[in-house]
């Protein structure tokens, strides 16, 4: 290949000039605001004024503690779901595949704020369709929103409800691409079907499923709208605040871009964090 | 029409030089072929002609005038490649057109250019069908139409026929050897296949590693090959490679012992200097220089392994020790696996190599 | 004879562990499938409910006749077909735009050797796993504050347009394609922007549908960023009016739910009419 720089470069101007204003600018210029008090005109710089902050928070702590919280039960969860899901829409067994295609990936297109409307109707105290169904069995009501682990169990389904089908798409694709021949010659050597799913499918799908995991926890990670709408606000109490509702509050409710950047660049760090776990899990054996 | 030539030119990708330093020249309308296995630099080579690679050192010239820094449509060049490359998603007749539209060529010459390569490849039936609804034939001569169109004054094939069964290949060499007849342009031509070499060519290069290995009209790479690479690539079923030393030399002749043939001689004349006594070198015989027993110089004993019985000639691919050799026999059908043969070796059917597969001549 | 009933008992008992299997497989699935489907089929239900009829204690779970009433209620808590008039237009421009420019950009990292080629798709790489969080106060700061460009289409439009996914998603179509066919492009001088325009666009057709129903959907249900930076009444998204209304207190939640419905339905039939490019679409993120 010939080496054509002019050419390469007119093609990739547009994009890299919408990068470097509007992503490569704001990196570095969030970095900055988090060393900056900016609740006083004209902003000064301050080092430690955001990030001492940040330490002794205990509003910081209870976002991040809660994220963290769904992150470690919800990602899991929906993976977990996504894969047999996946296994399953995969089996030559399956009749009517399309409807049940359509059941789990349909919710991928459904935006965040219909279906938190929906969700925050289904779990209502007295009126809600979740209720009504658990009273019609002899189970007592729920008050999801009054207190704190239903209400997180409620964000926690409805997040499921809607990235499941998304993982299992992936995870489907990946299933795919696994040559039916392995499978031929497993049967061969007699292996059950069980172990040929732990011994062949699993290992091989190692990487995607790492993949899902990780675009998972930096999505919850990242959770603004389901405890924005359905739990009004990150209630009962703050008790479903997570560190993208905090962002939100204190950038653009209090204004305070400085704290809201070091709130994001904190958010930053977990997300390296766990890409360099993505790195070393998925690293080629030597 | 141009002649092309190349002065030391030098490929580098990164580190790895994969180019030493070719010099070629081919002449106006002369048909020349590039030889060699695959990864011997032939095709990166046909590529800076083409100007689709850098060119790392040296120069390229077309029709007199250097080319390295011209872009490949202002060559005066035209390619036909290996996949075909047709536009999926255009008509037989669009992707002829393709290029000269593109560029702004009058509407009517554009027509009349069309019209002639299709005439010329009888392919004017297909005009309005698409490249997936062609059989292979029909798709190269597409590519080969498409190249006419440009009215180039060199044609450069890469590997045109490697995709191509076996009887189509015969039939689009006989076709591609007419082109040249009638266009009478310069033509480079890159393969791998020594038989399309052979057929083909004007004038063979052979490559290897990166080097020129020799550069010659067919006949001759196959009468008088300037290594052991040449003279083992030129020839169908390869020439046979037989472990010998030398015993003395007398005059302007030597005299070689076959280490695995119970310690036959032969006396060979050379033109050159003779090698040293005790050297050790290696006798090129090709299948086809195997004589009766007693027809030649020096007679040795094999043993049949496999028959190959072709009809016109039988292959016997026979050992003796730890040699294989490959031995061409007319009318031989009744010989069967297991036979033990005599067979005989002409001084003047032979080749002699040193121990770094130079020529001894 | 033995041999032959031998081998017609195992077959039949293959068969009938076949059947077990299949009946496993599919009382497993249909549950789940049809707890899946619930929230869907709740939101329907609902959009046909008058509100006396949501807020009442009897168990309905089939559509009512309400849903125009509902939709006349929804415009006059706020003007939600305005809004879905911006949501289309921003959508429809702002997926036009970036298909445009990540192909290009695709093309060019597929295509061509250039200097600082490694340094764009390290950067390309990197931004996937960063948190959007991370831009979000600058861009607003700079699009509100510096560029006054707050309650516009181009607010809306022009930040989203770097998509990294989308690129590499587009380099690798790019190069999936034999190189042959631009290289015999090039040897007759057509010049790279053609080659761009009539060679390589046409042959990634089917990319590029992939690409622009991902694109769609990413604006179409975009919230956060419209949220903050379009927040005047008239300058509104859907899913933004939308939002507003959840949690008011003097609010029709029939409306609410015909609005969900009219964010939804339409995608749905794209997605049941496209699903091959969908999920091409987003599989591609993972496959490489």
């Amino acid at each position: 290949m010939r080496y054509q720089n002019a050419t390469a470069y007119r093609f990739l101007a547009p994009y890299l000039l919408i990068f470097s204003i509007f992503w490569l600018w704001p990196i570095i210029s969030s970095f900055l605001i988090s060393f900056q008090a900016t609740r006083t005109v004209p902003w000064r710089f301050a080092p430690t004024f955001n990030w001492g902050r940040l330490i002794g928070d205990p509003a910081f702590f209870n976002a991040l503690k809660n994220t963290l919280l769904i992150l470690v039960i919800q990602v899991p969860v929906m993976i977990t779901l996504a894969i047999v899901m996946a296994v399953l829409l995969n089996s030559p067994l399956l009749k009517a595949r399309g409807l049940f295609r359509f059941a789990f990936f349909a919710p991928v297109v459904v935006g965040e704020v219909a279906y938190s409307a929906v969700f925050r109707l289904m779990f209502n105290l007295d009126y809600g369709i979740i209720n009504k169904l658990l009273n019609s069995v002899g189970l007592p009501r729920i008050d999801w929103f009054s207190n704190v682990t239903p209400a997180m169990a409620v964000i926690m389904i409805a997040v499921t409800w809607r990235w499941a089908g998304y993982n299992a798409i992936i995870l489907l694709a990946g299933l795919q691409s696994i040559p039916q021949d392995v499978y031929e010659a497993a049967t061969l050597d007699r292996v059950s079907k069980l172990k040929q799913f732990f011994y062949i499918t699993l290992p091989l799908l190692k990487p995607i499923i790492v993949f899902c995991a990780v675009l998972s926890i930096i999505g919850t990670m990242q959770l603004f709208t389901e405890p924005f709408l359905i739990t009004e606000r990150g209630g009962p109490g703050g008790g479903t605040e997570t560190l993208g509702l905090l962002l939100y509050r204190q950038g653009f409710r209090s204004l305070n871009f400085g704290y809201a950047s070091a709130i994001a660049y904190t958010m930053a760090g977990l997300a390296i964090a766990i890409s360099l776990v993505q790195l070393w899990l998925t690293r080629e054996p030597k | 029409m141009a002649a092309v030539t190349l002065k030391n030119v030098v490929k580098r990708f990164g580190v790895f030089e994969i180019v030493h330093g070719a010099d070629i020249d081919v002449e106006d309308g002369e048909f020349v072929v590039f030889v060699g296995p695959s990864g011997c630099g032939k095709s990166t080579l046909l590529r800076m002609i083409a100007g689709l690679e850098d060119i790392s050192g040296g120069e390229i010239a077309i029709g007199g005038k250097v080319v390295n820094d011209v872009e490949p449509a202002d060559r005066g060049i035209a390619m036909v490649f290996q996949s075909y490359a047709l536009y999926p998603h255009m008509s037989v007749e669009q992707n002829l057109s393709f290029g000269l539209r593109m560029n702004g060529n009058p509407k009517a010459d554009t027509e009349r250019r069309v019209k002639r390569a299709a005439e010329i490849l009888r392919i004017a039936e297909l005009m309005k069908r698409r490249p997936r609804q062609l059989s292979g034939g029909q798709r190269q001569r597409v590519a080969i139409g498409r190249a006419i169109v440009r009215e180039p004054q060199v044609f450069l094939f890469d590997e045109p026929l490697s995709n191509l069964d076996a009887e189509l290949r015969v039939q689009m060499r006989v076709e591609i050897s007419r082109l040249h007849k009638e266009l009478g342009v310069t033509m480079i031509y890159v393969t791998h296949d020594q038989t399309e070499a052979m057929t083909l060519a004007d004038r063979i290069v052979v490559l290897n590693a990166g080097n020129i290995e020799q550069i010659g009209a067919p006949l001759d790479l196959y009468d008088d090959p300037a290594n052991r690479f040449v003279a083992g690539f030129v020839g169908s079923p390869k020439m046979n490679f037989l472990a010998a030393q030398v015993v003395g030399n007398d005059g302007s002749a030597t005299v070689v012992e076959l280490a695995n043939h119970g310690g036959a001689r032969l006396r060979k004349s050379l033109s050159g200097a003779p090698p040293a006594v005790g050297a050790e070198v290696v006798l090129g015989v090709r299948p086809e220089h195997f004589f009766e027993a007693g027809e030649g110089d020096c007679d040795i004993a094999v043993k049949a392994d496999v028959a190959e019985h072709l009809g016109s000639v039988s292959y016997i691919y026979a050992n003796a020790g730890p040699e294989e050799l490959i031995i061409e026999r007319e009318a031989s059908r009744q010989r069967a696996t297991g036979d033990h043969m005599v067979v005989s070796i002409k001084a003047g059917r032979s080749l002699l190599f040193d121990k770094s597969g130079a020529r001894i001549r | 004879m033995s041999s032959r009933s031998s081998s017609s008992r195992s077959s039949s008992s293959r068969s009938s562990s076949r059947l077990g299997r299949s009946i496993a497989l599919h009382l497993f699935l249909t549950p789940l499938a049809l707890i899946w489907l619930f929230p869907l089929w709740m939101m329907v239900i609902f959009s046909t409910m008058p509100d006396r009829g949501i807020f009442s204690p009897s168990i309905e779970l089939l559509p009512h006749g309400s849903f125009l009433d509902n939709v006349n209620n929804l415009q006059r808590d706020t003007n939600f077909i305005g809004a879905i008039g911006i949501s289309v237009s921003v959508a429809v421009t702002y997926t036009f735009l970036s298909v445009l420019l990540t192909s290009m950009a695709g093309w060019a990292l597929a295509r061509y050797q250039f200097f600082g080629k490694g340094v764009v798709v390290a950067i390309i790489l990197g931004t996937i796993t960063l948190p959007y969080a991370v831009v979000l106060i600058p861009q607003f700061i700079m699009v509100a504050r510096d560029f006054k460009l707050a309650n516009t289409w181009v607010a809306l439009i022009v930040p989203p347009l770097f998509n990294s996914l989308g690129v590499l998603f587009m380099r690798q179509s790019f190069s999936m394609m034999p190189g042959d066919l631009f290289d015999a492009a090039r040897v007759e001088g057509v010049k790279e922007w053609r080659i761009f325009l009539f060679v390589a666009l046409p042959l990634a057709r089917p990319m590029l549908a992939a690409l622009a129903i991902i694109l769609f959907l990413a604006s179409w249900n975009n919230y956060l960023w419209p949220l903050l930076i379009n927040s005047k009444p008239g300058a509104m998204t859907a899913p933004v009016a939308l939002g507003t209304l959840i949690g008011l207190t003097k609010v029709s939640w029939g409306g609410i739910m015909a609005g969900a419905v009219m964010l939804t339905v339409p995608m749905l039939v794209v997605f049941v009419l496209l699903q091959r490019h969908f999920v091409a679409g987003i599989a591609a993120g993972a496959i490489k």
